[in-house]
């Protein structure tokens, strides 16, 4: 199979770049909307391991708990587009580094 | 030959009436028509009545009465917390002058206080009549215990009348000093009464049972081990002692002997008949009764009784002084009260126990007396006290004129006056007893001194105030006093006649016949039963005390004599002195020529200065430190302690910038220290 | 169940008042709590019990059942009386109605929360005086806390939040000091308890069955847990130094919160030591006799001259409730019969004493705004009945004879003086009862500054007499404080046969 000649520490690899790329997202970014993509990229990066490991091991657990995460990350997406919302009503714009009025 | 079958049944009535008007006064009294005055009129004419026939009893069937009523709390056998009933001689007697004095100070209110409108009356008659009922259960009480709680009450009650205009500024600060010197004294008297307690596990005053017998067992040459008590690790004598003079501590507060006599002058800020009550029969005989009533631990303690002498008659002396400058004639009574009392103490420290209470009785008549006639010639003036402003008053006032006199010749010991009598039987007994003990002696010669100025300052006073010219409108027209001063006025007037014939001994010294009344009295058979007998005392100061009687020119008539008319000389010369100083029509102030002395003088010997230094500027200095150092060392720790989490929240919570970016940096920063630790622990590099 | 019945009706009445309306609360609340007086009157006139609840003696009104279970040791529910916690109940259950009744002029916002406070309070004091198993009596002693620190910080003065934070703070952190030496205890006695029940922790206890904790042995186990449990209760006692909350929390709370805290959680303190410290521990009791008579007598004469210094006649009472607590701590140590039973006595007597003269004090600021000593001079002319009830109640303070607050004095100085336990008791005992002297100068000086002298008034206001219902509690208290002092015996009888059997230890100390 063409799946199995490519070892799993490129699929580890790939997944270390796409969660790195998230982490910098979410730490440069300004725009909430970005935020939520970066955050979407982590949480995919996480899938990928679940099913290049669900391969190597031939276990379909890992598989299923994708399913899990996608289910997870829409419903964080509707809450956070939601989140997002109510951000640009009280603040006329979605940069994260507005709403700090609940800190002290 | 009983009068009434089980009399002693009605002694609690004694204190009970008078407890009854009180609360008539107290809560209805607003309604009565003399305010509560009737009630307690009719309320310590019972208490005399039924006091009388306490003392007909006794003289008829000579058994006197002690008998538990009451028992404060159940105890296993610790402590003996009780009250009691003790009626003998010596308290059947007090017991009537006071209810008699207590009768007369509310028929003179009537006219002292409602005949003058004043407001407050219901309080006053309240007050009255539990001054009455706490101070005939205190000389009601058979043990110590009782005693304080009846002695503080006469203190409260003397709070409430003392402090009765309390709108001034003048008497609410003379109830407080009154109240708290006599606490200071107080003080000592608890400390006494829990060690005699805690000594005796009895506070009884009579009895084979009580603690002056245990006592007397206990310091007896033959005592055996059984009667031992604890003794708190000292010598039992020494141990006695210092209870002795723990309880003497409240009887020199009371007594306003010194240095506790501060506050007796300023007491005077109250109505004239509560100063009547107080000096002549309640608060302030109280501290000398107790003395009396526990004679018989006292006549043990020769230490004791030798202080108990000097100060007396060191106050008698002092105090006398000081009166000589008074200008109002409430202070120069205030002043003599102060130094009778000291007379007083001298005889019981001279052993002299008949004497003591002889003094206090006939103290008791022409003391009131004189407070009542001053009453009256305030009245008169129109409340004003300074007999710098009276004079010439004796042509309108007959009745007080009259009586007045005969209570200052008997204050100033003239012959036959009662004071003559019963002044002269102390300064025999200190005379007698003193020759052995160079503290006695120097008490007697204090005592001695002091009749010359009592003398001198009486005879001042009845001049400024009734002789000589009128020194002012007020006193060339003074109001009239009605039947209610004058009845009072005239029945003290009679006994300050004649009380002293209660016990002249120098009559029966000289003529031989048999007239010492009161101390047979006091050595009823009753008294005997209960050790409390003035022979007993006798036996008490020779046999522990080493008291012996001395004579001087060879016997013991002449020693009567040689005392009697030291003591009349030194009084008639005192007397002629402020005669001739006073004795005109237009006196002049000759204390001013005393210069320095007087100034000396009229400051109490800056005694009152260095008191209230003592509680303003020492104590309140004290508490002022204590608080500063409370709020700023105490407080402070613990407010630094709390400052440390506080401040350090405030460091720490610049964390939280609200930036969610941040939070991820710190966030992804931390994975990656904790990867890095456990890497490095792991052994990985 | 007659406790579980009252602390029900407490509970049930606080859902209720919080639910009425404001103008009715009031008086729904005092109707309420009119219902654990009846029924601690009842109980006290029911009483049946004998001897010490801890060491043996018959619990009355008891009730026991499996609660649940902690590791190795069963924790009961376990409520019961004897004559030493009865009549802190009495007085529990006696002072809420005096204090609801008192609350009606001075409490005008939120005032169905406020009496619901109270009834909860006072379900969890009568809780605290009831229960016998440790951790049974742990949750109702912090619960006492809760509606304290609400009653201060939301009806209180100016400062009132620093107020109520210190006092939460200060003497949770005093609980878990506690807690943490009781559990010392319950740990060195291992298997020889099963269960948290205090009978059983004390009992074996004074049979010597502590043993080692780790390192620690036995004897350092029980000096460590003594002191870790002194401490603690002190601070609510409070002794000095760990009084600082106290005036604080006076002077903010409202005069209601005031009148329980003097006069119920004050108690808690000097009860805890009692049962704990002195009943579990008398031979650590012993061997520190001299350091607790020294706080003691510090405690009294300290607290008396900061009483002397103030001129807010409530820090006045605040300071010399710090003296008077004294008192109680120089008559445990003293462990006498008089000793203990006259400290148990003060508890009692001091409760309606420093009730009384708080709500006294409530009443005058009630119509003068004020309580500056400096500021009001003459008030007897306009409010004679209230300043008669302050003469009344400053007399009762400096312990006047036939009021009770010179019963318990003279029961603890015969007590201390004879004490065997401490080392010259006699000079103790004398410097301690100079405290009396200095309490009648600041009383009577505050009295004559503030009720006499002619009518004056720094705030303008204008000043009538006040209403029968602030008049009411304040002149009870004065009938039951002279009642208790005329006949000690109403509570001294029980009190003393609890209290025998604690001193039957002191008698084998000598």
């Amino acid at each position: 199979m063409v799946l199995g000649s490519v070892p799993a520490e490129y699929y580890l690899v790939l997944s270390a770049a796409v969660f790195c790329t998230g982490v910098f997202g979410v730490l440069i970014r300004r725009n909430a909307l970005m935020f939520l993509m970066s955050v979407e990229l982590m949480l995919n990066a996480a899938n990928i391991n679940f099913v290049a490991f669900a391969f190597y091991w031939g276990n379909l657990t890992g598989q299923v708990f994708t399913l899990f995460t996608m289910a997870l990350a829409a419903a964080e997406v509707a809450i956070g587009i939601g989140i997002i919302l109510v951000l640009y009503r009280n603040f006329d714009d979605v940069r994260v580094t507005d709403a700090t009025t609940l800190r002290w | 030959m009983v009068i009434v079958a089980g009399i002693y049944a009605y002694a609690p009535a004694i204190a009970v009436l008078p407890f009854v008007s009180f609360l008539v006064a107290l809560l209805v009294g607003r309604w009565l028509p003399r305010k509560g005055a009737l009630s307690g009129i009719l309320a310590t004419l019972g208490s005399l009545g039924l006091s009388v026939a306490m003392v007909g009893n006794l003289v008829l069937t000579g058994e006197g009465y002690d008998e538990t009523m009451y028992t404060f709390v159940e105890t296993a056998g610790t402590f003996d917390l009780t009250f009691g009933l003790l009626i003998d001689p010596l308290s059947a007697a007090m017991l009537v002058i006071v209810s008699f004095i207590a009768v007369l100070v509310h028929v003179f209110s009537l006219g002292y206080m409602n005949d003058e409108g004043e407001p407050g009356l219901p309080r006053y008659y309240a007050g009255l009549g539990l001054f009455t009922a706490s101070m005939l259960a205190f000389v009601l009480s058979a043990n110590l215990l009782m005693a304080f709680f009846f002695f503080e009450l006469v203190g409260l009650c003397s709070y409430l009348l003392i402090g009765h205009w309390f709108r001034e500024e003048g008497p609410p600060s003379g109830a407080k000093k009154a109240f708290l010197v006599t606490r200071f004294g107080d003080y000592f008297f608890l400390v006494g009464v829990v060690g005699v307690l805690a000594t005796f596990k009895t506070a009884g005053f009579a009895g084979e049972n009580g603690f002056p017998a245990v006592a007397e067992r206990v310091l007896s040459p033959e005592a055996s081990a059984e009667v031992a008590v604890d003794t708190f690790g000292f010598e039992p004598a020494t141990w006695f002692a210092v209870l002795g003079l723990l309880v003497l501590g409240g009887v020199l507060g009371k007594s306003a002997q010194f240095p506790f006599h501060t506050w007796l002058p300023d007491a005077m800020e109250g109505p004239t008949p509560v100063s009547a009550l107080i000096h002549a029969a309640t608060m302030v005989a109280a501290g000398v009764f107790l003395v009396a009533r526990m004679y018989g631990f006292y006549a043990l303690l020769p230490t004791v009784l030798a202080i108990v002498a000097f100060t007396g008659g060191f106050t008698a002396l002092f105090a006398a002084t000081m009166a000589v400058v008074k200008n109002e004639i409430k202070q120069v009574l205030a002043y003599s009260t102060i130094s009778q009392y000291g007379y007083m103490m001298l005889a019981l420290g001279a052993g002299g126990y008949v004497a003591a209470f002889f003094h206090l009785t006939t103290h008791a008549m022409f003391k009131a007396l004189l407070f009542l006639g001053a009453g009256s010639v305030i009245i008169a003036m129109h409340h004003e006290e300074d007999m710098w402003l009276m004079g010439g008053l004796k042509e309108e006032m007959r009745v007080t004129y009259l009586t007045f006199l005969a209570g200052s010749l008997a204050l100033a010991g003239i012959f036959p006056f009662a004071g003559f009598w019963s002044k002269d039987e102390v300064l025999f007994e200190a005379l007698a007893h003193g020759l052995e003990s160079p503290l006695l002696l120097g008490g007697y010669l204090m005592g001695l001194a002091a009749v010359f100025v009592t003398a001198v300052y009486t005879v001042r006073m009845v001049l400024l105030t009734f002789h000589g010219d009128p020194r002012s409108d007020l006193a060339a027209d003074p109001e009239a006093v009605r039947w209610n001063v004058k009845l009072p006025l005239s029945a003290l007037g009679v006994l300050a006649v004649v009380a002293g014939f209660l016990n002249p001994v120098p009559i029966q010294t000289v003529t031989g016949v048999h007239v010492e009344f009161l101390h047979d009295f006091l050595d009823n058979a009753a008294s005997e039963e209960l050790l409390t007998s003035a022979h007993h005392y006798g036996d008490l100061t020779k046999e522990f005390a080493g008291y012996s009687t001395g004579t001087v020119a060879g016997g013991e008539t002449a020693t009567v004599l040689v005392s009697g008319g030291l003591s009349l000389g030194l009084a008639v010369a005192g007397a002629v002195f402020a005669l001739r100083l006073y004795g005109g029509a237009d006196p002049a102030r000759h204390t001013e020529k005393l210069g320095g002395l007087r100034t000396l003088l009229v400051h109490n010997y800056y005694q009152d200065e260095y008191q209230v230094w003592l509680a303003e500027g020492l104590t309140l200095g004290v508490a002022r430190a204590a608080d500063v150092f409370d709020r700023g060392v105490v407080d402070g720790a613990v407010d630094k302690v709390s400052s440390v989490s506080l401040l350090s929240g405030y460091g720490l919570r610049r964390l939280q910038t609200g930036i969610v970016t941040n939070y991820a940096a710190l966030i992804s920063l931390s994975v990656l220290a904790l990867l890095v630790a456990f890497a490095a622990m792991g052994g990985w590099f | 169940m007659l406790i579980e019945a009252l602390i029900l009706v407490c509970l049930v009445g606080a859902a209720v008042v919080a639910a009425a309306p404001d103008r009715l609360a009031g008086r729904l609340a005092l109707a309420v709590s009119a219902l654990p007086v009846g029924g601690s009157l009842y109980m006290y006139a029911a009483f049946d019990g004998g001897g010490n609840a801890l060491l043996g003696g018959d619990i009355a009104y008891e009730t026991f059942f499996q609660w649940l279970s902690l590791g190795p040791y069963a924790v009961n529910y376990h409520m019961g009386l004897d004559g030493i916690s009865l009549p802190l109940v009495v007085l529990s259950t006696v002072l809420t109605m005096l204090a609801i009744l008192s609350a009606w002029t001075p409490v005008d916002t939120r005032q169905s929360q406020f009496y619901a406070l109270m009834l909860f309070m006072e379900a969890s004091l009568i809780g605290v005086f009831a229960a016998l198993d440790f951790l049974l009596w742990f949750v109702f002693w912090e619960a006492v806390l809760v509606p304290m620190y609400f009653l201060i910080g939301v009806w209180g003065g100016p400062r009132r939040k620093y107020a109520a934070i210190k006092f939460f703070v200060y003497t949770n952190i005093a609980s878990l000091v506690m807690f943490i030496g009781f559990f010392g205890l319950v740990f060195g006695l291992g298997e020889s308890i099963s269960s948290t029940g205090l009978p059983e922790i004390a009992q074996a206890l004074r049979a010597g069955q502590l043993g080692a904790l780790g390192p620690v042995g036995p004897e350092a186990l029980a000096l460590a847990s003594f002191l870790a449990m002194f401490v603690g209760f002190a601070v609510k006692v409070p002794v000095v130094p760990f009084h600082t909350w106290l005036p604080d929390a006076h002077v903010e709370a409202p005069t209601p919160a005031s009148v329980m805290l003097a006069g119920v959680l004050l108690k808690m303190g000097t009860y805890a030591l009692l049962r704990y410290n002195f009943t579990m521990l008398p031979e650590q009791a012993a061997t520190l006799a001299v350091p607790i008579a020294v706080v003691a007598v510090i405690s009294i004469i300290y607290g008396a001259l900061l009483a002397l210094a103030q001129s807010d006649l409530k820090r006045v009472v605040a300071y010399s409730s710090v003296s008077s607590m004294g008192y109680v701590i120089l008559g445990l140590i003293a462990y006498t019969e008089f000793g203990i039973g006259g400290a148990t006595f003060q508890m009692i007597a001091h409760g309606l004493i420093s009730g009384l003269l708080f709500m006294t004090v409530g009443v005058i600021y009630n119509t003068s705004h004020t309580r500056m000593i400096g500021d009001m001079s003459g008030m007897a002319d306009r409010m004679p009945v209230t300043a008669g009830v302050f003469v009344a109640g400053a007399f009762a303070y400096m312990g006047l004879p036939l009021m009770a607050g010179f019963a318990a004095e003279l029961f603890i100085f015969l007590g201390a003086f004879s004490s065997t336990v401490l080392p010259a008791a006699p000079l103790f005992t004398a410097v301690a009862m100079f405290g009396i002297v200095i309490v009648a100068g600041y009383l009577l000086w505050a009295m004559q500054r503030s009720l006499f002298g002619p009518f004056e008034l720094e705030p303008d206001y204008e000043v009538g007499r006040a209403p029968l219902h602030d008049v009411a509690p304040i002149v009870t208290l004065v009938v039951l404080i002279v009642l208790l002092g005329s006949v000690p015996e109403v509570f001294w009888g029980m009190i003393s046969d609890a209290t025998v059997d604690l001193v039957a230890t002191g008698g084998e100390l000598r």
